[in-house]
């Protein structure tokens, strides 16, 4: 609250002698009035965020998707390396069953594939919600001017997470231009 | 000196697609004495009831990861010179020179294939 904050000066309290009771009177009701204005106006940019609808719909659905992702990827890998592992196993006597049961267990790889479609189609709609979470965050920030805590995380789980994984290097993949190329593990093993 | 197909080897992960992967590699490998662990804690107990050739972790696991596996290993007299092979998507420089420290004897960036394992398991088991 900028404004107000620029009127410290003006609110000391000035000698006995020099005070003007209506002025006095005038000044605080116009302080209430911007006090109020301001509440007014975080509570609209509140209600814009429309949070509500992000913790009930899209930050669930946006949770369900990414499960049914995992679960789709696990299920078709799953498949894929049960076809492959059945192929190198193969115990087939002869050239003509051998091919049959290799160009069954591709069809089957084909099949499995098919996840790619369906999860893309799922993560574009994370990716949409995320989008709009980061839209009205943004938005939000930028009209009450808010500034981070210096506390750090407030969830007391998620310090000791974020502690354990300073602790243990647990950075995670690099995107590809920040990760180290084996070549270059390489070269540091000599 | 070439790679004794016999020696035991244990892969530590916690995606068991991944461990099914190396397990298919090792096989085609011509190793056949495989077992795994699916974290830290397990991996150490199974290090101490049976002598292991080389063991092949993730980094990022819980409760025990697997750059904390290998200071265990490291510490411990009896496992100390078992011959430890990192396979982690840690591909942070920092990441690569703790385990070095630690005493990781390779390190190999996910994704990686059959060939980039075959070259890391012959460098440190001396074929």
């Amino acid at each position: 609250m900028p404004a107000i904050a620029a009127k410290t000066n003006a609110t000391r309290p000035r000698r006995t002698a020099d005070r003007d009771p209506v002025s006095d009177v005038r000044l605080i009701t116009r302080e209430l009035a911007e006090v109020a204005e301001y509440i007014a106006h975080v509570k609209r940019e509140i209600g814009e965020l429309r949070a509500n609808e992000l913790y009930r719909e899209r930050i669930p659905t946006a949770h369900d998707e990414l499960g049914s992702v995992v679960n789709a990827t696990a299920s078709a890998t799953h498949a894929i390396m049960a076809a492959a592992e059945e192929i190198l196993c193969s115990q087939e006597d002869t050239f003509e069953t051998y091919k049959e049961q290799v160009e069954s267990r591709v069809l089957a790889i084909f099949e499995a594939c098919s996840f790619q479609d369906i999860t893309g189609q799922r993560i574009s709609r994370v990716v949409e919600a995320l989008g709009q979470l980061e839209k009205r965050l943004s938005r939000f920030a930028s009209a009450v001017n808010a500034r981070d805590s210096e506390k750090g995380p407030v969830d007391p789980e998620d310090a000791l997470r974020q502690a354990r994984k300073e602790i243990l290097l647990l950075n995670g993949p690099q995107d590809e231009d920040e990760a180290i190329a084996q070549d270059d593990i390489d070269a540091l093993f000599g | 000196m070439a790679l004794d197909l016999s020696m035991p080897i244990l892969v530590v992960d916690d995606y068991q697609t991944m461990v099914r992967i190396i397990r298919n590699l090792l096989k085609q490998l011509g190793f056949e004495d495989v077992d795994d662990a699916s974290d830290g804690t397990t991996a150490l107990a199974k290090l101490k009831t049976k002598k292991y050739g080389l063991v092949i972790s993730d980094w990022n696991m819980e409760p025990m990861t697997g750059y904390e596996l290998l200071r265990h290993v490291r510490a411990d007299e009896a496992l100390r010179t078992t011959p430890f092979i990192m396979v982690t998507a840690e591909s942070k420089t920092e990441n690569v020179i703790a385990a070095k420290k630690a005493g990781v004897n390779n390190y190999i960036v996910k994704p990686f294939n059959a060939a980039t394992l075959k070259t890391k398991i012959e460098a440190v088991c001396g074929a």
